[in-house]
C-alpha cells in the first residue's frame, strides 16, 4: 500500500499524492475500493434555467399584449405573436408534464381554456372562446383521454383523478350557456353532455377508485 | 382491481424532500466489504429473496396535495456496477422509481438509499440480510445463520404495527418491514396515558418493551449470543459500541427532520439554559466540479480509539466529535472571529422505543463548544460535548421533544397547508437550521454480522451526501471506519483528524473518491 509519512497514513489506490495533504506517496499501489468515476453534469439544471426563462418570456408577451390593446392596433402582427407564445407554453407543459399523461392533459385543457379567453378578450371580446374553443377544447380532452389511458392501459389510479377532473372541466360550458356568455348553444351543450356522461361513467366503473384515490391525495 | 398499500410520509422524512439540492440529494451508503470480489448474479439472486421481505423498499414516492405518501409498486430492483459517483440522486419529483439502489464495486456491496424512505439502522438491517443472504448462496454449505433461538421469540404483531422489543427476537424469515409503519405516530400521538406512568417512562419502557434492554446496548453482539445470537440489528440499538447511545440515523441535522418547529437545544427542560446563540463557525470551501460528495476514508483498528475515547472519560461518538471539532480549527487556522462550533448528533431512537420499522426513526441532539472561552484541550472539549449531549439523549427529553414536534406536525392549521406551501416553510426552517450547526456526526456503532456472514465481511462502511462537512462512523470486524464527506474539495480538515489519530499511535488508512478533473484524469490513466 502506498504511504504518506507526512500524515503517516497508509493510502488505498493508485495516488501518486497524498489526497489529505498532497505530498507524493512512496511505496506500491493496491486496488482503490471506489470507483475513479467521469465527471457527469446533470442536463436537470439547464432544463430548469431553460423552463424558468420561457416561462418568464411568456408571461410577459401576455402581458405586453395587455398594453399594445390599449395604445396601438397591431392587427394580424398580434394574432401571429400570440399563436407563437401560445404553442410555446403548450409545448412546454407537455414535455413537463409527459411523465402523466391524464395530468398533462388537465393542465393543457386548463392552460388552452384561459389563453383563449383572454386572447378573445384583447380582440375585442367577439365571444368566440366561450362560444367554440373552450367547449371543444374540454369536450375532446374527454374523449382524447378516455381513448387514451385504454390504449396506454394507465393504471386507473394513476388516472382516475385526472379523468374525474376533465369530466368536471367538461361541465364549465353548462355554465356558459346558462349565464348566456355564448353566442351559439350546439357546442357547449354537446361538452356539457360529454361531461355528464363522463361522469356517470367514471361513477359506474371507478367510483370506489376515485374515492380511494381522493381520500389519499387530499389526506389531512 | 388491486389497491395499492399507501402511507404518509413519517414527521422525520418530510424534511429531506424539503431539503434536497444539486450538492445534498439526501442520499447514504452503506457498504460491506467481502473477502473477495463480489458475484453480480448471486447478488441479484440475493437481492429478489430480500426484496420480498421488506415491503417498505418497494415503495415509490408520490405527493398528495397536503404531503407525500409512499406508495407500494410493482418495481424490482436491479443490482448494478458502481458507475455513478456516491450518494448520486434516487428521488426526482414525478419519476417513479425506486428509493435505493444496490451497487456492487470489487469485494463491495453497496447500498444507496433516499434518506426519506429509511435510516441509518433500518439501511443497515436491509443489508445484513443482503449480504446474509449473498452468503449462503455463495456458500451453501454454510448453516443458516438464522438460528433456533432467534425463531423462538418472534415479534408480536398487533393491529398492523409490529410490537416487539427492538429485534431482540428478530427472526430473519419472519420479520417483514411493512410500509404503513410509522414509529413516530405510534409512540409520539395521542397515546400519553400509555407512556404518562409515575415514576416517569424509563422503567415502563424498560421493562415489558425491551426485553433485551439491557442487551440493547451491545451486550449481545458481544456475545454474538445472549439477546439475538449475532444478528447485528439484533438489538434495537443496533449493536452500538457498548459506551454511546449515540447516533444510529445517518442523519445530519438539517435532517433532524424532527426539527422543525424548534431549535432542538435549549429548551430541552433539565438542560442548564444557554445564552444567547453565539456566531456559529461555518466551513467554506470549493464545490465539487460537478457537485459530487467528496468522501474520504479512515480506516482504523477500533480497540485503539475505543482506548483513547475511554482515556479522555468519554463516548466514542463524542470523543470523534471533538475531534473532529479540533481538527476544523487547526485545519481553518483558528476558526476566525466566529468561534462556536456546533454539530449535530442523531440519536436512534428504536434503542427507547422498540419498533422493527425500518422507516426513518430518529431524533437529533445538539452540541457545540465555544473555543477561547476557557479550557480547549480535547479532554475538555469531550466533557463539555458529552455534558450536552447525554441529557438530550435520554428517553425522557426524546419523547418530550418528539412529542413536542409531532403537535406542531399535527396542528390543524398547518395539515391545511398545500404540500407545496409546506415544503417552502420547511426549506426555510431547514436553512435557518443549516445556520447554527458547522458539521453533523453520526455513529452508527459496533456492527455484529450473523453466523457465518460474520467472519465473510471485513469493513463496514458508512456516509452521507452533505450539505455541510461531517462523518459517519461504524465498526465491524475490529475495524471502525470515519467516512468523511462534504460538499467541498477541500480536505484540510481530514488531514488534521488523520495526523492526530496516528499521533496518538493509531494506524490510519485512508481511500479517498477521486473528485477534481486533475484527480479523476489521474486515476484513468
Amino acid at each position: 500500500m502506498r504511504r504518506c509519512t507526512g500524515c503517516a497514513v497508509d493510502v488505498e489506490g493508485d495516488w501518486a499524492r497524498c489526497p489529505l495533504c498532497g505530498e507524493p506517496l512512496g511505496g506500491e499501489a493496491v486496488r482503490s475500493p471506489l470507483p475513479a468515476v467521469p465527471l457527469r453534469f446533470s442536463r436537470r439544471r439547464v432544463l430548469r434555467a431553460l423552463f424558468l426563462t420561457s416561462l418568464a418570456a411568456i408571461l410577459a408577451s401576455f402581458l405586453a399584449q395587455l398594453l399594445f390593446s390599449r395604445f396601438s392596433d397591431l392587427g394580424a402582427l398580434r394574432s401571429v405573436w400570440l399563436g407563437v407564445v401560445t404553442l410555446w407554453l403548450v409545448v412546454l407543459m407537455a414535455v413537463r408534464k409527459r411523465r402523466n399523461v391524464a395530468k398533462g392533459t388537465v393542465y393543457l385543457v386548463i392552460l388552452v381554456g384561459l389563453i383563449c379567453t383572454y386572447w378573445d378578450y384583447l380582440t375585442g371580446w367577439h365571444e368566440w372562446s366561450l362560444t367554440y374553443a373552450v367547449p371543444i377544447v374540454c369536450g375532446s380532452s374527454i374523449i382524447a383521454l378516455m381513448i387514451t389511458v385504454r390504449l396506454m392501459s394507465i393504471e386507473v389510479g394513476e388516472h382516475v383523478v385526472y379523468s374525474g377532473l376533465t369530466a368536471i372541466l367538461g361541465l364549465a360550458p353548462i355554465l356558459f350557456l346558462v349565464l348566456g356568455w355564448v353566442q351559439h348553444p350546439l357546442p357547449s351543450a354537446i361538452c356539457g353532455a360529454l361531461g355528464v356522461v363522463a361522469l356517470v361513467l367514471l361513477q359506474l366503473t371507478w367510483g370506489a377508485e376515485t374515492r380511494h384515490e381522493l381520500a389519499k391525495r387530499l389526506h389531512l | 382491481m388491486t389497491r395499492r398499500a399507501w402511507v404518509r410520509l413519517d414527521n422525520a422524512s418530510n424534511i429531506f424532500l424539503a431539503a434536497r439540492s444539486d450538492a445534498d440529494p439526501k442520499v447514504f451508503r452503506i457498504s460491506a466489504e467481502l473477502r473477495h470480489d463480489v458475484d453480480p448474479g448471486l447478488l441479484q439472486q440475493a437481492l429478489d429473496t430480500t426484496y420480498e421481505r421488506y415491503p417498505l423498499y418497494h415503495a415509490v414516492l408520490r405527493s398528495g396535495v397536503f404531503w407525500h405518501y409512499l406508495q407500494d409498486s410493482d418495481l424490482r430492483p436491479l443490482v448494478s456496477a458502481e458507475d455513478q459517483h456516491t450518494c448520486a440522486p434516487l428521488y426526482q419529483a414525478g419519476r417513479r422509481n425506486l428509493l435505493f439502489r444496490v451497487l456492487h464495486h470489487r469485494r463491495r456491496i453497496v447500498l444507496e438509499i433516499f434518506h426519506a424512505l429509511s435510516d441509518g439502522t433500518g439501511a443497515l438491517w436491509f443489508l445484513t440480510d443482503l449480504v446474509t443472504a449473498y452468503l449462503r448462496l455463495r456458500d451453501p454449505g454454510q448453516p443458516s445463520p438464522a438460528g433456533s433461538i432467534e425463531a423462538a421469540t418472534t415479534p408480536r404483531h398487533a393491529g398492523g404495527r409490529t410490537e416487539t422489543g427492538g429485534r431482540a427476537g428478530h427472526d430473519a424469515a419472519e420479520t417483514t418491514h411493512e410500509l404503513t409503519t410509522d414509529s413516530f405516530a405510534h409512540y409520539f400521538r395521542r397515546r400519553r396515558r400509555r407512556h404518562r406512568v409515575d415514576p416517569p417512562l424509563v422503567p415502563e419502557l424498560g421493562s415489558p418493551t425491551l426485553p433485551g434492554g439491557s442487551s440493547g446496548q451491545g451486550g449481545s453482539g458481544r456475545q454474538g449470543g445472549a439477546g439475538g445470537p449475532g444478528r447485528s440489528s439484533g438489538t434495537s440499538g443496533p449493536t452500538e459500541t457498548a459506551e454511546t447511545a449515540a447516533g444510529s440515523g445517518p442523519g445530519s441535522a438539517d435532517k433532524s427532520g424532527t426539527a422543525p418547529p424548534t431549535r432542538p437545544t435549549a429548551r430541552t427542560p433539565g438542560r442548564p439554559s444557554r445564552p444567547p446563540r453565539k456566531r456559529v463557525h461555518r466551513v467554506r470551501g470549493t464545490r465539487t466540479p460537478d457537485s459530487r460528495t467528496r468522501v474520504v476514508e479512515l480506516t482504523m483498528p477500533a480497540p485503539a480509539v475505543l482506548a483513547l475515547a475511554r482515556a479522555e472519560g468519554a463516548s466514542l461518538t463524542v470523543y470523534l466529535t471533538a475531534l473532529f471539532f479540533e481538527s476544523l480549527r487547526a485545519s481553518s487556522g483558528g476558526l476566525g472571529r466566529a468561534r462556536t462550533v456546533a454539530a449535530s448528533i442523531p440519536v436512534n431512537l428504536r434503542q427507547f422505543f422498540p419498533s422493527t420499522s425500518a422507516r426513518n426513526f430518529f431524533a437529533t441532539a445538539r452540541v457545540e463548544h465555544t473555543y477561547g472561552e476557557g479550557p480547549d484541550d480535547l479532554g475538555s472539549v469531550c466533557r463539555d460535548l458529552e455534558g450536552q449531549f447525554r441529557p438530550q439523549a435520554t428517553p425522557e427529553s426524546l419523547e418530550r421533544k418528539l412529542r413536542r414536534f409531532i403537535r406542531f406536525e399535527r396542528s390543524p392549521l398547518l395539515r391545511v397547508v398545500p404540500r407545496i406551501l409546506k415544503d417552502a416553510i420547511l426549506r426555510l426552517i431547514n436553512w435557518g437550521n443549516n445556520r447554527g450547526l458547522t458539521v453533523a456526526v453520526s455513529n452508527l456503532g459496533r456492527v455484529v454480522l450473523p453466523g457465518a456472514a460474520e467472519a465473510s465481511v471485513g469493513r463496514m462502511l458508512f456516509h452521507v451526501s452533505a450539505v455541510r462537512p461531517q462523518f459517519c462512523a461504524m465498526s465491524h470486524a475490529g475495524l471502525l471506519t470515519i467516512s468523511f464527506t462534504s460538499p467541498f474539495v477541500e480536505t484540510g480538515h481530514v488531514r488534521e483528524f488523520a495526523r492526530m489519530l496516528t499521533a496518538h499511535g493509531v494506524e490510519v488508512t485512508v481511500a479517498a473518491a477521486r473528485v477534481t478533473e486533475e484527480e479523476i484524469a489521474e486515476g484513468e490513466r
